[in-house]
Order: structure tokens, then sequence, then C-alpha cells
């Protein structure tokens, strides 16, 4: 191979990020193209809460000033979505027209909200907190101490329910199999961990239990916002209506590329997947598991931040397996607080 | 809330980048702010080449452009990829989604914008398309997405669309639209950049005004009778304009064969009585020059505007520059003095324009207005007078007494100036000549009349310099003893007036002179400047330093040059280095 | 040649009752005795006064010149100007004062090598002036160097060998110019000069009148008193002037140069125009304004 490597990530969530930098460090002649749908460098989607603490600036989100990635020479490309990998001509197509070429690929797309089927018809009533631009919509129609509905309660949108409640807001659960999602907790584990939501304040609905959620409809002038209709015919009033059912891989474009496909991208333990150029790392992948012999997904900013790093040593010489940096139990303490490696940040 | 918003659409000049400019910064100063724009074109006419239309709107008084701007419109990629850089950090860059072509690895805006400004891919193709069924009102699509993100009032901008495409048949309806479509786009747009628009202050009705226009109202409000004139850039609109107007009030325009017949013909019609002018550039002003210095012997008074650009020869007609000082001071053959005189300012263009009839007049010889093509295109918000300021008849008219036989066209007067006559007077007929003459005005080689018509002629100018309500020089900053003075003329005033702010607010005690009347040159006042200043600084924009050896020759004092030919405005910055390096003692950096 | 003596006290009665002196200045003319110009600074002033144009509605324009020298000898408003720019600046005399009679005057180097550029423009605008065009074939004042009039191989101080330059045909170019009147004199017929000076001055228009004059200093060779006596002829009696065709086919007639009125044309002087323009400006502003 003659000349520096072309080397593109798609996606700059934790894992993308992590990936650029590891490989800038490690490869420092190699051009390095970093895509994404935002319109923003790198932040963290944890700490979207925040913008109910007052912060609305985005740059306060930012995790390196811009001026870094120019620094590292890192090519940072926005509001770039990608339609279609070809993997023959080894070429990135974008919405826009443009094809990049590359000598290695990285897919760290990561996961975006999952809308379960029977909701999908009422996607333009529901709001979603992924993005800065998202959240900043939610702070906006909130009004103070407003009510937020959380449909589903993976342990995300638990978070953000914990904030919520902190800064005088009020918050009701709609809870189903989706609750505490990706955690798996055996029922009596859940009643308990249920109770601890609502001694935190948390309104808890067993949805479930009550026929499902039927429907979400837009409140008259003058009434709530939003109202949430159960199965059971019973109606909940809400100003913002969140649905909080875990991630789904954004893997489409990748369709066209002819690597294996499961849920997410299939990935051997070194984070390959079946075309030699192309690793993927993050919430879009699964990775072949010896001891569940099984393709799985492992979350978590810690977990998810290690494969970018792992992914970055593997394009530059190293041979590794991914090993798992942090447990995935779930537990209660003091029936008051709730443990979640999923909450576990820097 | 301060607004300081510097706007840069670029495009090539057959998109309607130039329309939109100019639509935008109309509306703006409809609104209310204070504007300064600058344009920049390719020579060539549609299609080709690449064009900038560049504003900032204020609500604060400002001198110049900023070097970098707080939004770019790109309705061209090809173009746009190298405008990107001029926008500061956390502005915002608003593109074409997406290309119609496939596109190489690098080749789409959006591969060139740096982490820290803020992008805006817009459909504007396809919101033109949609609302229009043509492309062509993308540029108008833009426009309305830039009004829509910033929420900035819609009526004024539709009120000009309305205007502007009035007389051009059917795409007054789809501009309108195609407007609205981007404003709607925009209003829905998550603003992300940290460029804001406050609100206008309510302050005097203003008007926008380019300084070709300014001086076209100069003209007007002076009561011009007669203009020749022969197209040059960039000195053709004021003759564009002046044919639309001057008909209308019964006055007189004729395009002539070239730039000879046309200051000649304002020489004849400036012996009748009549207020006459003519508007060219450099290589017009050169093939004038031996018709001004019969104007100057023949002391007959006429106006010529001249607006400078990128010399020498024919140089470089779309850019600009400041580098006819010489000629328009000394060009002619003989010791043929004229009064030159160059505003700094759209509002110095109009006061400049009409003061330039009534010095003519006055002082009965020729006045040279001297502008360059940043000024003559640029747009500034000028509140304008109520009624306008200028003498309208200041002739010294021969009286009853004076003429007869021995009346004497060039009598020998006290402050110079000699009653005239003008032809249709009984009386008063007289020869006026190009030839050496006595005071009857005829033919003589005598040693000391020579001397003491070349006398008259030199000495009636130097009463410019008190000519009544006119800023012939003007110190701005500190008052007293200064580290450093800045010194300049023309559209480079403004760069320099703004550098010295920006000094000032550093701690830097300095002051900044413009000068305004440069023949009869105002010796004392810029002498008392430099004599204040540890070291005075003259920046502008010809490679010789045309005015700084003037000031050296006229007060024997010494002062330091900073020369660019860049065909664009002295960057501020670039002033600010060189004060800072003379402050600092830096004998190599500075000129 | 007059053929009945002439009393001098009644030359000079008949001279002072006619005004005509009203129109000389005191200054002598500065040319050389013999010199054809004489007759033209007579001619002018008697055209003046019979005509009743007063001195002081009256700007006599020259360029540079032997012949440039005539503003200096006629007591009207004058303006000696540059070599070759007599015709704009006496356009913009006009331009701006319509009310006055503008004389434009010039030699044939003035005329038609420097000033030819503004022959073309102010003859097709038909600016209401009369131009005296005094053609001697050579540049006079500058002692003697060939001009776009002078004969092929004529012998002058730029030309010692001999002039290789075929002459041009000033009536053929003025015609084809679009002047409305064209007319030819010669100095050595100062009667007829005057008649077509006083016609000139009255057609409302371009009016140009070529006058063949000897240069007696420079030219003793070719364009002679003698030479021009013997070749001159009159416009045929039969001659149509406004027939431009027939115009141009006598300008053609270099040899034997025919004197007298070549053409004539009556259309919209360029002071006109104007005022048709201004007319439009200002109704067309006037329904604008209303609307």
């Amino acid at each position: 191979m003659s000349g520096p490597r072309r080397h593109v990530i798609i996606g700059t969530g934790v894992a993308g990020n992590q990936a650029a930098h590891t490989l800038r460090q490690r490869e420092p002649d190699g051009s390095i193209s970093l895509l994404t749908l935002s319109a923003l460098p790198f932040y963290n989607r944890y700490d979207l809460p925040k913008v109910f603490r007052g912060i609305h600036d985005w740059r306060g989100f930012l995790v390196d000033p811009p001026s870094h990635y120019e620094e590292q020479r890192i090519e940072l490309r926005r509001c770039t979505r990608v339609v279609n990998v070809d993997a023959q001509r080894k070429v990135v197509v974008l919405a826009h027209n443009e094809e990049l070429p590359y000598d290695t690929l990285l897919v760290a797309s990561g996961g975006r909200a999952y809308l379960p089927e029977e909701l999908s018809e009422f996607r333009d009533l529901l709001d979603g907190f992924s993005s800065f631009e998202q959240a900043m919509a939610v702070q906006r129609k909130l009004p103070q101490g407003g009510r937020v509905a959380i449909l589903g309660g993976d342990m995300i949108g638990l978070d953000l329910a914990r904030t919520l409640l902190d800064t005088g807001h009020r918050v009701v659960l709609f809870a189903g199999k989706f609750t505490f999602w990706p955690h798996t907790e055996p029922p009596d584990q859940r009643v308990k961990l249920l109770d601890v939501l609502e001694r935190m304040g948390v309104q808890i609905v067993d949805a479930e239990g009550r026929g499902g959620i039927a429907s979400i409809q837009a409140g008259a002038a003058g009434f709530a916002t939003r109202r949430v209709v159960l199965g059971d015919g019973t109606e909940f009033p809400a100003d913002v209506v969140l649905p909080s059912f875990g991630l789904v891989p954004s893997v489409e474009f990748m369709l066209g590329s002819g690597v294996a496909i499961e849920r997410g991208l299939l990935v051997s333990p070194t984070l390959r997947t079946s075309d030699a150029s192309i690793m993927a790392a993050g919430d879009v992948c699964q990775i072949w598991s010896d001891e569940h012999k099984r393709y799985r997904f492992y979350y978590g900013w810690k977990n998810v931040r290690s494969m970018g790093e792992l992914a970055a040593r593997n394009l530059t010489g190293e041979d590794e397996p991914f090993v798992p940096v942090q447990d995935e139990s779930l537990h209660e303490h003091d029936g008051t607080v709730i443990h979640s490696p999923f909450w576990e940040y820097a | 809330m301060r607004t300081d918003v510097q706007i840069a659409i670029c495009g090539s000049a057959g998109e309607g980048t130039i329309a939109a400019g100019d639509i935008l910064r109309s509306a703006l100063a409809a609104a209310g702010y204070r504007i300064i724009s600058f344009d920049a074109y390719p020579a060539e006419i549609r299609g080709f080449g690449k064009c900038v239309a560049r504003l900032r709107a204020t609500t604060e008084q400002v001198y110049s452009l900023k070097e970098k701007s707080d939004v770019l419109v790109c309705l061209n990629d090809e173009y746009g990829i190298p405008q990107v850089g001029e926008v500061r950090d956390f502005g915002a860059v608003v593109y074409e989604a997406k290309s119609i072509t496939t596109l190489a690895a690098g080749a789409h805006l959006s591969a060139h914008l740096r982490p820290a400004q803020i992008p805006y891919p817009v459909a504007i193709r396809e919101l033109s398309e949609r609302a229009t069924g043509a492309t062509r009102s993308r540029n108008l699509v833009a426009l309305g997405f830039l009004a829509g993100l910033y929420g900035l009032g819609v009526d004024p901008f539709l009120r000009i669309i309305d205007a502007k495409f009035k007389n051009k048949g059917a795409i007054a309806e789809p501009n309108r639209k195609a407007f609205v479509a981007g404003q709607q786009a925009g209003s829905q747009a998550f603003k992300l950049d940290l460029v804001s628009f406050g609100q206008p202050s309510a302050g005097q009705k203003s008007t926008i005004l380019s300084g070709n226009a300014a001086v076209v109202q100069g003209c007007l409000d002076a009561g011009i009778d007669t203009f020749f004139g022969y197209p040059i850039t960039p000195a053709t609109t004021i003759m564009e304009r002046l044919a639309v107007e001057m008909p209308r009030r019964a006055k007189r325009l004729v395009q002539t064969e070239d730039e000879i017949s046309a200051i000649a013909a304002v020489i004849g019609a400036g012996y009748t009585g009549a207020r006459a002018a003519t508007a060219t550039s450099g290589p017009g002003l050169a093939l004038m020059s031996e018709m001004l210095g019969l104007g100057t012997m023949a002391e007959v008074p006429c106006v010529i505007f001249v607006s400078q650009r990128g010399g020498p020869s024919t140089g470089i007609p779309t850019k600009t520059e400041q580098s006819d000082l010489n000629m328009a001071i000394y060009g002619s053959p003989g010791d043929a003095p004229r009064i030159v005189i160059a505003p700094t300012n759209v509002e110095g263009c109009y006061r400049c324009a009409g003061k330039a009839f009534e010095m003519a007049e006055r002082y009965q010889s020729p006045v040279i207005v001297l502008l360059d093509l940043y000024l003559s295109n640029r747009y500034e918000t000028v509140v304008m007078p109520a009624a306008p300021p200028f003498e309208v008849d200041g002739d010294r008219l021969a009286s009853k007494k004076e003429l007869g036989p021995g009346y004497r066209r060039f009598a020998l007067t006290k402050d110079g100036v000699s009653p005239r006559a003008l032809p249709g007077m009984v009386g008063g007929m007289h020869v006026v000549t190009g030839l050496e003459h006595n005071e009857m005005g005829r033919v003589n080689e005598q040693p000391d009349n020579h001397e003491a018509m070349s006398r008259k002629r030199h000495d009636k100018l130097l009463h410019a310099l008190h000519h009544p309500d006119f800023t012939q020089v003007k110190r701005f900053g500190d008052e007293g003893r200064v580290a450093i003075g800045l010194l300049a003329w023309g559209s480079t005033f403004g760069e320099c007036l703004a550098a010295m702010f920006r000094a000032r607010t550093e701690g830097v005690r300095c002051a900044a002179m413009k000068v305004v009347m440069m023949s009869p040159f105002p010796v004392e006042a810029v002498a008392e400047f430099i004599d204040q200043c540890d070291v005075v600084l003259v920046p502008e924009l010809n490679y010789q330093g045309q005015f700084a050896h003037l000031v050296q020759a006229q007060t024997g004092r010494t002062v330091r040059r900073y020369n660019r030919v860049i065909g664009a405005p002295m960057p501020v910055e670039e002033i600010q280095a060189q004060m800072r390096a003379l402050l600092a003692g830096d004998e190599r950096k500075a000129a | 040649m007059p053929t009945s003596p002439v009393y001098l006290e009644d030359k000079l009665r008949e001279v002072r009752e006619s005004g005509r002196m009203e129109y000389r200045s005191r200054s002598l003319p500065t040319w050389c005795p013999g010199c054809g110009y004489f007759s033209i600074v007579d001619g002018l002033p008697g055209a003046l006064n019979e005509a009743g144009i007063q001195p002081e509605s009256t700007v006599v324009v020259s360029g540079i010149g032997c012949s440039s020298r005539f503003p200096f000898f006629v007591n009207t408003y004058g303006f000696h100007t540059l070599h070759g720019r007599v015709l704009p600046v006496a356009t913009g005399i006009k331009t701006a004062n319509e009310a006055l009679t503008v004389i434009a005057v010039g030699g044939d180097g003035d005329g038609f090598a420097i000033g030819g550029g503004h022959l073309p423009h102010a003859a097709r605008r038909n600016v209401d002036l009369t131009y005296l065009l005094f053609d001697n074939g050579i540049y006079g004042l500058t002692k003697g160097q060939t001009s776009p009039t002078s004969a092929l191989g004529f012998r002058t101080s730029t030309s010692p060998y001999e002039n290789a330059d075929p002459p041009l045909n000033p009536l053929l170019m003025v015609l084809s110019y679009g002047a409305t009147w064209v007319g030819q004199a010669y100095a050595g017929r100062p009667q007829q000069l005057e008649a077509l000076i006083k016609q000139a001055i009255a057609h409302r228009g371009f009016s140009y009148l070529h006058i063949l004059s000897p240069c007696v200093t420079f030219d003793k060779t070719d364009r002679t008193y003698q030479n021009l006596g013997m070749h001159v002829t009159e416009v045929p009696a039969a001659h149509d002037p406004g027939d431009l065709g027939a115009a141009m086919r006598l300008a053609l007639q270099v040899q034997t140069p025919a004197l007298g009125l070549y053409y004539r044309e009556s259309r919209a002087t360029m002071g006109d125009g104007l005022n048709a323009l201004a007319e439009k400006a200002m109704g067309r502003g006037a329904r604008q304004r209303a609307a």
C-alpha cells in the first residue's frame, strides 16, 4: 500500500470519537474523516438532561473544543448522511451526492431510539431526547413543573427522569417490558425496583397490565398538550411524551455493502466484520461471544468507549479481542437508590 | 442589544448573487439597521466568474467591513468553498444540501467547514423548484431562509422584492414565493449559531446609497445643468443615473465620443456659466489632462468626478485602488493647479459632489472629486439633510461698472478671483485662451505677466482651504500628544478609524486624521498633527506612497508608509499589525 | 479685383455706418501679409452684422493654429481652446446656452488630423453651430509641416523628400457624417465667402464651410492664389443641394474645387433632441408620480 491511508469513521458518538483520537495517536500520517448526522461536534448524550439545569448553549456540552479536531487533523463532516457503502469499490456514498473512498471503514453509527410498530402512527406527537436540538425543543415546550410521560422506561429514559424530578418536573412512567432496558431482571426484582422509582417520585402506570398503550392524542387548546390513552381506556395528560424503548442499531446504509447483519453488524471479537476493510464498534454491532455462543450487544458508555479504542488499535496493527469493562447487573440499595452500570459514565 | 452581523453571499455572476445582496441590504436598511456593504464582481458578465455580495448590519456607527463574516450563504459550491474561511467561529454557513451531480471526495462544501462553524444545509434548489417550478429563484430561497432563521421581519423584504421585480414581467410572483418558502424552512431550522439580530434603534430615517448614487444626488441637489461623459468602470453608473434624472429636470446630459470631448464640452459649458460635470476613472483622467490645464489657464469652473481603480494603464478595472492622486493633483502640462477633494465615505461623496460645484464657481477652477471603486460601489445608510446644503449660485459676476471696452476678465484682485462676464452679457466680450495672457485676456509672453498670472492662479485657490461648511481635514481619537497617528485619505480612512478604535481599547494613545482637501494642501493642520504624534503611519492602496510623498513634500515632516495594492480594501488587522510594529520600534516590520 | 475706383472717405463712412467695426477687436491680426485668412476676418463680422446677431451673443471658438487665432481679432466672446478640440468645446457651449450663436473656426490640421474624431459626432448630432474650416493644406503656425489635406508629393519640413500620403477629402467626409449644411468657399473671392458665411450661420443645424486659403509663407508651389485662382469653379446652377449623392460627386472633383452650396438639409438639431428627451422624461415622470 503506497501513501498514507484514508480512514473513514461513520458516527461521532462515544465509540467513533474515541476511535478517531486513538487512531490519530497511533497513525500520525493517515487521513481520518469522521462523519455525523449532527450539526455539532461530539458531546455525550447522557449530558443532555443538563438543559433542565439552565445549560442552553451547546458549547457547554462539547467534550472537546472545535479547535481540537483541527489540531488533531481529524476531518469532521457534519450534517452528513451515509446512504450506501460500496464495499467493492471501497467507497462511502453520501446523501448529498459525494463519494468518499476509504482504505478502512469503521462503522460506529450507534443506535437510535426504538419505536414499537404499534406506536409509529403517533410519531409526530412524540418528542425525542437523543440530540441537543431535541433536548432543547423539549426544554422549551415543558412548562415550569410540567409533566413528562416516559413510555417504556429504558435506562436512558430513567436517567433523564432523575433530572426531571430534581428540577421540579413531574414524571409518569408507562412501564412494560422495556422498563430497565437493557437490563433483564427477574420479575420480583423488577417489583422492588419499581418501588424504588416510586419512592424517588416517579408515578408508575402499569401500561402492559392495562392493555398496553393504545394511542397518543394531541390535547385541545386549554387542555394538556398530550394525552396517553391505554388499552383499558384510561387517559393520562402530559406536556411531553417521550418514547423510551431502548435502541435499535442504525444499519440501513450498510444493507448494500454485503456485510453480515443480524439486528446489528456482526463482528468478530476483534471487531472485524465479514469484510476485511470494515470494522464496527459501539451500539451498532453484535460481537461474537464464545461464552454465550452467539453474537450479542454490549451496551454502556464504558464498553462502547473501550470498543472504539480497540477498533483503532486493531486498525493499526493489533489484533486484540474485546473484553467487556462493565458488569451488567442492576440493583437497588436501601430501597431508595438504583445502581446501574449504564448510569456510570466517565 | 447591539447588532453587528456581517453576511456574505457567494455565487456565480448569473445566479442572482448581487441581486440577493441588494435586496438584503435594502430590507435591513428599511428595517432600521445601519448598513455598510461592498460587493465583489468579476469583470465578465452573466454566468461567469465569482461574485461575493457582502454587507454589515449594525445598530451603531461603523466605518468598515469586518475581516470575518458572521454568515455565509453559498449558492455555488465551487465559488463558496474558498469563502468558507471568512466565516468566524460559531458563525453560520448556509449551503445547498444536495448536489445535482456526483461529486468527488472533498468537492462538497461540507468538507470544508471548520468544526466551529455551524452548517445549515438547505434544499435550496428543491425549495425553489417546488415554489416556482424553476431553480432560478434559489437566491431568494436562501434570503428567505436567513430571514426565517434570524427572525427578521418579512414585510420589508416582500416590499423590496415586489418593487425590484415590478417591471420584470413574470418573475415577481415566483420570487416572492421562493422567498416565503425559504423563510418557512428557516423558521423551522434549529438555530445553533451564535449570530443574532437585535432590535434596530428607532432613529432618524436613513437612505441607503452607494458612493456613486450619493455623487448623483449631490449633483442634482447642487443644480447641475449639464453633464458630458464617456463610459468607464467604475464611474459609468454616475452617468447612467444622471441620464435618467437630469432630463426629468429639463437638464442636459450627453454621452460624448471620448473623454477628451467630454471634458472639452464641460469646459465649454462652464464658460457659459452653467454648472457642468463629467465622471471618469484613471485612464479617462489621463486623456483629460491637457484640457484640465486649459480649464486652469482659462479660469473656467468645471467638476470632474474620478473613481480610481487598479492601475497602471488599463490595470484592473473592477478592483479598487488609490493610485491616481498624483495625476489628479499634478496631471497637466506646466504649473496647472486645480482643487482636488477626496471624500472618505458615502455621505462625504454627497457633500463633496455638491460642494465641488460651489468651489468650482467660487474659485473659477477645475475641481476634481477623487473617489475609488470601493467608495463608488459601497453602500451605506446615510441620513440625508432635510434641505440640500449647497449654494446654488456663487458666481462672482462682473458689475455694470466693470463691463465695457475696458473689461478685464483676468483682473488681478486681492483674492485672485476676477469678476466674470458670461456670454450674453453686454460689454463683457473677451477671449479666453490656453496661452499666457494679461488681465484683458490678450496673449502676453512678458516675464512679469507670467509670474503675476501664475501667482494669481495658485494663490486664489488657497482660499478653498477655508471654504465654508466643508471639512478639509479632521482629526479623530485622542487629543493632544499621542504615541501613534494614522494619516489617511479616501476610503482607506474607514479602515484606519476601525484600527484606531481597536488600538485605543488596547490602551494605546492614538489619533487618526483624514485629509479631504488634497489640493490646495492643508499644510498647517497636517504638520501640526504630525508634530503631535511620536510616529505617523500612512496606509494607502497604491504602491508608490503617493499621499505619503505629498505629505512629506508639503510639510517637510517624515511619515511611515504602508502600501498595499491588493485590489481590495486595506485589511484593518494589517493596519493594526503595522501600528504594533511601529510602537514596538521594530524597524524591520514597519514599511 | 474691383473694377471702379474707391474713395477712402467713402469707404470709411460706409464701414462706420454699417456697424461692422463693432465686430472687430482692437487687436490686429498676426497673420502674414497676403494670408487668405484676412478675408475671413472681414467676412464674419459682415455676416453677423447683416444677420443682426449681437456680438455679446456670439462665441467664436477655435483650436490651435494660424486660423485659430481668429477669436482675438473679432469683438465677440471667444474661446481659444486646444489643438483639435474646437468642436467638443463649441458643443458644450451651445448645449449649455442655446441662445448663443456659436462659430467654430479651425484649420485643416486641427479639424482633420488631431480633431478628426470629433467631427463625425458634431455633424451627426446636428449641433446648431457653424464650423468655418480654413484649409491651407499645411501646418503654418509651427512653420510648415504636412497636413492631412496636403497634396501628394508636396515638400514640407517633415516631408523633405516628398509627402507620401494622399490627402483626405474633407467635403466628402463631412457630407458622409451627416452635416446638414455643407459649402465651399475661397479666400480669393471674399464677397462670395461672406455670403456663404452668412448662409452658414443662418442655417439651423451643423453648418460646415470649407474655405480654401493659401499659405503665402510656407506654400509657394501648390496651393497658391495663382493655382487656386486657375482651378476653382462654381457649383453648377443646376445642382440640387438636397441631393446628397450629387453633393458627394461634386466633392470628388478635387482638381477643380467647386465653390458654393453643396448640400442642405433640414433636420432636428441636437438641442431639439435634448428638448424632446426632457419632454419625454418629464411626461413619463408625471405619469409615474400619478400612478
